[in-house]
């Protein structure tokens, strides 16, 4: 039962996969220096990383603004996030995973009567502004920086491409890694207090039971990345404005670091000690990072460039999804309560957070993880000797027909 | 990642290699011209088959080139644009080459009043593809000199014209002791030597506007 309440937050993560990925590689698949392939491959295996590995940050602010007590509740709020950025999705509209998340918690408060921190608000709704800020400002500094380098530096343009297409890889996998590490909180963050595992022992290492969630959901997004981004890839980016490959490599690496500086906790750690406010930990949304990018370029290079009326109907968006995540978060908690007569969680007393697990340890659900993460690993070799074999073959294939060519030119 | 920079150093060698071929095929042009108006013949054969050789050896790179672009999706923005630039600059070298076949077999008997003219019209066309090589070059390295670099080529483009108008006004209007039929083939080889400052014009065009787009 307690693993079919989590597949709302795996369509939460397969939807985030599905659109957000599309804001880590978009403009380099757009911008065609990397293939849909090798994108999904390298995104897929740093969202895992970075969620496993880093993930706990942003996923704390998520429960401070709402601690959803009762599974029935995670599911639905799950759930009602995952449709409205799956609908937009569908529709071809960017959507933030972050906004859904965050309305369908309001909404939960709203229900329950539970007060909606604040504090907490401000410092999120704060970074829906200062994200693509910042990422435009980096975009912009980036991209100033990258152009002196080439033109002082005389590269030849078939190197410089190459160059790019390396720091895309790389900088691409730091965005991916980033991604999970900051946007796995709207996926699992719900489930954080309704989920209680044990730690489960991999020899080489460990995962908490937060971890093996986290896990979980990001194995949902590459799910999602392999399966339905290659759509949402080819219009980011080139909808708002024609990249190039650099604007591609700056629109990346800005918002790679965006996403890093609100979800590194050392880094906060570093700015404290430096006798400056700590950075907020806070799931910020990718896809306003990236279009914050986007436009920065694009006022550098001339307003002319940039595509007003798609930047117009992103902003519908942004106002829309939380809204429309919140209503129908709303009435769904109305249904599953009071047909399915499902517990969605109660009032907490205070407005402090509150964690209330609706399960206990229970070593048969850690022992199914154990199998399915091992599972996991194996199909994971599996593809990836699978890809190898498969590139061998295109390319022996490519060098025999070019051999050939030349036979029948002589 | 090691294989795909040695991809990388292959290419530009090849883009290098086929620049130089260009580059070579009109100097030999140059010199192809004044050994067959020196009535040289020996050296204007060796001069059409070095440009044989150049010729073969710059479509081989252009193929490759192509190849190597599609294969291994480098440049993928500019490739289009890159290919259809060595296919100008292709057309360059299969010109020089058609007109000094035309010499060798059509044998144009040039009077010796006209010498000087057709070396004007061979300096002027010729220069105008020898400025566009560096031009191409700098595409790839700095394209922001490209356009000032093209001056020089639209210039002798321009002078080619006018040397060649002078050319024929003088074959049609002050040499009355040739026949029509001379007339015409003179003016024939001419057009074909202006030829390459054409070619050289068309490229140049493409080469501005791919500068323009890099440098945005």
């Amino acid at each position: 039962m307690i693993i079919l309440f989590l597949t709302s937050g795996l369509l939460l993560g397969w939807s985030l996969g599905a659109n957000d990925a599309a804001n880590v590689f978009g403009s380099a698949v757009g911008s065609k220096m990397l293939s849909f392939r090798k994108a999904a491959i390298i995104a897929s295996v740093f969202v895992i990383i970075g969620a496993v590995v880093q993930g706990a940050g942003a996923s704390d602010t998520l429960g401070r603004l709402g601690s959803v007590n009762a599974i029935g509740g995670s599911f639905t709020v799950a759930l009602a996030a995952a449709i409205v950025v799956y609908m937009m999705t569908k529709f071809s509209l960017p959507v933030s995973t972050t906004q859904a998340i965050v309305g369908a918690i309001i909404g939960w408060n709203l229900f329950t009567g539970n007060p909606t921190d604040a504090g907490t608000l401000t410092r999120i709704l704060s970074t829906w502004v200062s994200g693509p800020v910042l990422g435009a400002v980096f975009a912009v500094i980036l991209y100033i920086l990258l152009k002196a380098l080439k033109r002082k530096s005389a590269i030849h343009l078939v190197r410089f491409e190459s160059w790019i297409r390396t720091g895309l890889i790389i900088v691409g996998a730091f965005g991916a890694y980033s991604l999970g590490a900051n946007n796995i909180a709207n996926v699992m963050g719900v489930f954080i207090p309704a989920f209680d595992l044990h730690p489960l022992d991999l020899k080489l290492f460990s995962l908490s039971s937060q971890q093996q969630l986290f896990l979980i959901g990001s194995l949902a997004i590459a799910a999602g990345i392999i399966t339905y981004s290659h759509r949402v890839m080819q219009q980011v980016g080139n909808n708002i404005m024609e990249l190039s490959s650099e604007s591609a490599f700056v629109v990346v690496l800005s918002q790679a670091l965006v996403l890093f500086i609100f979800s590194s906790s050392a880094l906060s750690a570093l700015v404290q000690k430096a006798g400056l406010p700590p950075i907020p930990m806070v799931p910020v949304s990718s896809t306003q990072v990236v279009i914050g990018s986007i436009i920065g370029i694009g006022l550098y290079r001339g307003a002319r460039n940039i595509n007003f009326r798609v930047i117009g109907d992103i902003a519908a968006g942004w106002v829309l999804t939380p809204l429309i995540a919140g209503i129908l978060t709303f009435f769904s908690l109305f249904f599953v309560k009071n047909i399915f007569g499902i517990d969605v969680g109660s009032k907490t007393i205070g407005t402090s957070p509150v964690s209330l697990p609706s399960t206990e340890a229970d070593p048969r659900i850690s022992e199914i993880m154990q199998y399915l993460i091992l599972g996991l690993i194996v199909v994971g070799l599996i593809a990836i000797l699978f890809y190898y074999l498969l590139e061998r073959k295109k390319n022996t294939e490519l060098k025999k027909s070019e051999e050939k060519f030349w036979k029948n030119m002589k | 990642m090691a294989i795909f920079t040695r991809t990388t150093k292959n290419l530009i060698l090849k883009i290098d290699e086929f620049f130089d071929n260009i580059d070579l095929g009109l100097l030999v042009f140059r010199e192809g011209i004044k050994a067959y108006l020196a009535g040289d013949t020996e050296a204007f054969g060796r001069h059409i088959q070095k440009v044989e050789l150049l010729e073969n050896n710059a479509d081989r790179l252009q193929r490759s080139i192509e190849n190597e672009m599609i294969t291994h999706s480098i440049l993928p923005q500019h490739r289009g644009e890159v290919s259809s630039l060595i296919d100008l600059l292709d057309e360059i070298i299969d010109t020089i080459k058609a007109s000094l076949t035309e010499f060798s077999i059509e044998s144009p008997d040039i009077p010796a009043s006209l010498h000087h003219h057709f070396i004007s019209i061979t300096e002027a066309s010729v220069s105008a593809g020898e400025e566009l090589i560096p031009a191409a070059r700098a595409f790839f390295k700095s394209p922001h000199t490209v356009r000032e670099k093209l001056l020089k080529v639209y210039y002798f483009e321009s002078e080619t014209d006018k040397v060649i108008k002078n050319a024929i006004k003088i074959i049609f209007h002050d040499m009355k002791e040739l026949d029509l039929a001379h007339k015409a083939h003179l003016r024939y080889v001419i057009h074909h030597i202006g030829n390459i400052s054409d070619n050289a014009q068309k490229a140049a065009d493409m080469l501005s506007i791919m500068a323009i787009k890099i440098v945005m």
